[in-house]
């Protein structure tokens, strides 16, 4: 879309200097640009002329002018037809415009996020952007259980065959057990029958599609979003424009608190200082240095490591041993309570072990901030994945052979952890921010008001939601829990957050952070969430007496039922055979499997072709522009000879008035304007030569030679005039008005070709001329006056104004490159 | 300043720049000024909802690239040279910083930033350097 022209080229080529010239050229754009929005369609126009660099007005103006040219070009075609049709897309339009402005003031927390936004700035607002899409994965999730799966099952009141022993004990709330275990909360009390009813609704392939289309969506929205994001944040990312990245993009204009502005300004202020001084230090460290560097690297990692796999260990120890093989319904409350054992040291250890490794990071030194953040996270990551991937080995293993009906039970315990991940999620909250404040600003104020720690709240909550992932299989009401929690969760941060922290001290990059968050989301936990369920659907059997897979070899073979059950039905054996031999045969996924490999390999060679061709575009901007100011400042040159020569003529000139005080003003004064013939032939000279260099069509030198014969016939007219002036100057006007005519046919010829590059250089003729024809009439007044008086002074002085004004043309001519 | 009577006025540069939104900005007089016909920071009725509307989320990017390289444009001459940027950066830093840092960066900047070698930057510089930074206009 070209832009009007908000920046004059700086082409020399258009550079108008005329004001005729340049409104011509605006009102030429203008109707080039109508031309333009009309081939387009209504929406695209919209969009066109809403994207306008023009101030209001000017857009108003375009837009009633495309809606004139449009109603023109329609007027002849039958109206009736066309006026109805119109008037439909425009209410449609209008429609749809009232129902984006009204979902914008109904958005969930619009203003709280915008207020987060102003007085903390971006990176803490990701945390409740990230917050708030979580949430809505477990709304879309919610609404798709409860839809398909518990609703149809409570309508049809099936009760499950279990009926419970024991009544409501307010335990139930944190262990998920005793009465909650034989509600639907649990996969256990879902029944595997066919509800007959207004249709016949089969409750296991319910049960098994509703789980597998729901992870498949989230993992498509989690792919194409963290694709998105990779392409915006990412693959232009230039990492060697530091400096100029700070100055001029990294102040957030959305903040609107003093104290924030302050404290950008004094970070900004302190970053640059230490970006100065740290490519000054990097260069001074000697080789002990960088060793000892290392050495510390590589042993906070290996401690990090060897930390994150003991407590993996232990938690698998905890298990076996808080295991007990007795059936539930018989436990005491006591008993009860301590299955909250494993959940509470799982959070204990999730909350305190990143605090050793955050000791580990006073040691260490990165080169920037971004690194540190990546090593803290990633030694979290490790931490939490191995933690959980030992209980999901737990649960696979060891549970399925220890009940009868195992799945509840890990429901059970997948309740347990989330209830008490939300008690210590409330729990960090408190200490980590508001006891730290009034530690910071009571008991020992050199700490400091804390900061809002971006990194380890958006681990949290991803993990949390993991947590829910693996859950919706074995409980398929987790899901409003997890709302429950991560509603409550966002208030407790905003109050806390705006009590107790302040804005960030450093100015992180956040828009590559949410790329990296989002890819956390989906790599390591939502893909771990994903393979547990789906190991758990294709190998496990699942468990005889409870469930609505109760009876299969394993959940998955509910489809292969299905199928044969659809080839009965006559006229749908592509169904079967897409089954039999897309989706059960290996070769298949082979197939897939290698096709994609070789469209990533032909993709990555593309990439790779198109950074060299960046380079080499780069490379020959650079070269394109050196070559046009070498050629300009040749051209100048050439000018400046020109120049030179007018004035050794006028010293010439000078010395001659010197030397003949009292001579005739005759000799002289054609002696001046032979001085100026020849800066004007120098001038045209050095022209021509331009014109080489810019290739421009040859109109020029008619119009100078046309400025050059007028300026000889006002010569001989002033020779003759000179000669007449003492005794008549009347008879000098039709001379004059002759060389009058002349170069007003010159300047006519001059107008004609509106491209003149050097009509600087041709005004700059006509101030010189006019500034002659000035001095000559001071001539005449003077010699009229005082015929003995010497108007080779006047003459000078008109030759410096003409000087002057030339000097100053060139300076404008100059800068306009 | 009666608008009814007189639909045409324009509001003065210290009134607008007192809003709750722009107080802390510390661009606050520049982008005023960029919006006003007169240069001078009074904006009329037009003027101000051309600004609000550049300035809002729902503007496009290469809109609001515009408007900044015209708010860090303190000479209007539509190159952002030497000077602008130690401007910017004394704005941006509340003056603390040494007259040889300033200089410093904003050398650094403009060799980094310059792609055509004429030792300021044009708008297509600018434009190109915020291309590669999608951190801008948050």
């Amino acid at each position: 879309m070209r832009r009007m022209s908000m920046f004059p080229d700086a082409d020399p080529a258009h550079a108008a200097f005329t004001e005729d010239a340049i409104k011509s050229e605006m009102e030429n754009e203008e109707q080039n640009l109508v031309k333009e929005l009309v081939a387009l369609s209504t929406t695209d126009q919209i969009r066109k002329i809403r994207e306008l660099p023009m101030s209001f007005k000017e857009k108003k103006h375009v837009r009633t002018q495309v809606m004139e040219f449009k109603s023109s070009k329609q007027s002849h075609q039958f109206t009736r037809l066309s006026d109805c049709s119109r008037n439909m897309s425009l209410s449609i339009r209008r429609f749809g415009y009232s129902i984006k402005s009204a979902r914008q003031t109904l958005e969930l927390w619009h203003g709280i996020m915008k207020e987060i936004g102003g007085k903390f700035g971006s990176s803490v607002l990701n945390y409740f952007v990230l917050l708030k899409w979580l949430l809505m994965f477990n709304i879309f999730s919610c609404l798709i259980n409860f839809g398909f799966i518990t609703i149809p099952l409570l309508v049809y009141g099936h009760t499950p065959n279990i009926t419970s022993k024991v009544g409501f004990r307010g335990l139930e709330l944190l262990t998920g057990a005793g009465y909650f275990n034989y509600t639907i909360m649990y996969y256990g009390s879902y029944s595997n029958e066919t509800l007959y009813g207004l249709v016949d609704y089969n409750m296991q392939l319910a049960y098994f599609f509703t789980i597998a289309v729901y992870m498949v969506l989230c993992g498509i929205v989690l792919i194409f979003s963290m694709a998105s994001s990779f392409k915006k944040n990412f693959a232009l990312a230039n990492p060697a424009s530091n400096n100029a990245w700070q100055l001029l993009c990294s102040w957030d204009f959305s903040i609107t608190n003093e104290r924030a502005v302050n404290q950008r300004k004094n970070n900004l202020r302190v970053q640059l200082k230490e970006s100065l001084s740290e490519k000054a230090h990097r260069e001074r460290q000697t080789v002990s240095e960088k060793l000892k560097h290392y050495g510390i690297y590589i042993g906070s990692w290996l401690l990090s490591t060897s930390l994150a796999v003991g407590c993996g260990v232990s938690i698998f120890y905890l298990c076996q041993y808080e295991d007990k093989a007795v059936d539930t319904e018989t436990w005491s409350l006591l008993q009860e309570a301590e299955t909250l054992l494993v959940p509470f040291v799982v959070s204990l250890m999730n909350m305190v072990i990143p605090l050793f490794f955050s000791l580990f990071n006073k040691f260490e030194h990165f080169s920037n901030q971004r690194k540190q953040i990546y090593a803290m996270l990633f030694r979290n990551v490790i931490l939490r994945m191995s933690i959980l991937g030992v209980l999901c080995y737990y649960w696979m293993y060891m549970v399925p052979q220890k009940f009868t009906c195992w799945e509840p039970m890990v429901g059970q315990a997948l309740y347990r952890l989330v209830i008490v991940d939300f008690i210590f999620l409330m729990l960090g909250s408190f200490f980590g921010e508001f006891l730290r404040n009034v530690i910071g600003t009571t008991l020992q104020p050199r700490l400091g008001v804390p900061e809002f720690d971006v990194a380890r709240n958006v681990l949290e909550i991803i993990y949390a939601q993991t947590l829910a992932w693996i859950g919706i299989y074995f409980s398929p009401l987790l899901p409003v829990i997890q709302i429950l929690k991560f509603f409550i969760l966002f208030y407790i941060k905003k109050v806390s957050l705006t009590r107790n922290c302040q804005p960030s001290q450093r100015s992180g990059r956040a828009a590559q952070m949410k790329t990296i968050f989002i890819f956390l989301l989906f790599f390591p936990f939502f893909v771990g969430a994903l393979s547990i369920v789906a190991y758990t659907a294709w190998s496990l059997t699942p468990s005889e007496q409870c469930g609505p897979f109760r009876g299969l070899n394993s959940t998955f073979s509910v489809i292969g039922e299905w199928i044969d059950e659809v080839d009965k039905i006559p006229g749908s054996e592509w169904v079967v055979w897409i089954y039999q031999n897309v989706i059960r045969s290996e070769i298949f996924y082979f197939l897939v499997t290698l096709i994609i490999l070789v469209i990533i390999y032909i993709f990555w060679q593309l990439t790779q072709g198109r950074k060299e061709l960046i380079i080499l575009l780069s490379q020959q901007i650079v070269n394109h522009t050196k070559q046009r100011s070498a050629e300009h400042s040749n051209g100048r040159q050439s000018h400046s000879n020109a120049v030179v020569q007018v004035l050794l003529a006028r010293q010439q000139v000078e010395e001659e008035e010197r030397r003949s005080a009292s001579g005739v003003p005759v000799p002289s004064d054609i002696s001046t304007s032979d001085a100026m013939m020849q800066a004007m032939l120098a001038r045209q000279k050095a022209e021509r030569q331009d014109e080489k260099f810019y290739e421009i069509p040859n109109e020029h030198p008619p119009s100078l030679d046309a400025v050059a014969l007028s300026m000889a016939a006002r010569q001989r007219a002033e020779e003759e005039d000179e000669y007449w002036s003492i005794t008549d100057f009347n008879q000098s006007n039709p001379v004059n008005r002759f060389g009058m005519q002349a170069r007003q046919r010159a300047e006519g010829n001059r107008e004609d070709e509106p491209n003149d590059a050097l009509s600087p250089v041709s005004s700059v003729m006509t101030q010189v001329m006019q500034a002659r024809q000035r001095a000559e009439e001071e001539e005449r007044g003077q010699s009229t006056r005082a015929p003995g008086q010497n108007p080779a002074p006047s003459g000078s002085s008109a030759l410096i104004q003409a000087m002057l004004a030339r000097q100053q043309a060139q300076n404008e001519y100059d800068d306009g490159y | 300043m009666d608008y009814t009577n007189e639909p045409d006025c324009k509001l003065p540069l210290a009134l607008i720049v007192d809003m709750p939104e722009l107080k802390e900005n510390p661009f606050r007089n520049r982008i005023v000024e960029s919006f006003s016909e007169d240069g001078m920071g009074n904006l009329s009725f037009n003027e101000f909802v051309d600004m609000f509307s550049v300035l809002s989320e729902t503007a496009p990017r290469e809109l609001k690239a515009i408007y900044a390289f015209k708010i860090y444009d303190f000479n209007v001459d539509n190159y952002l040279c030497k000077e602008d940027l130690e401007k910017t950066l004394n704005r941006l830093t509340k003056e603390e910083l040494t007259p040889e840092e300033v200089e410093l960066v904003c050398e650094k900047t403009i060799e980094e930033a310059d792609l055509d070698g004429d030792n300021k930057l044009s708008y297509s510089d600018f434009e190109n350097m915020i291309s590669r930074a999608p951190d801008f206009l948050r």
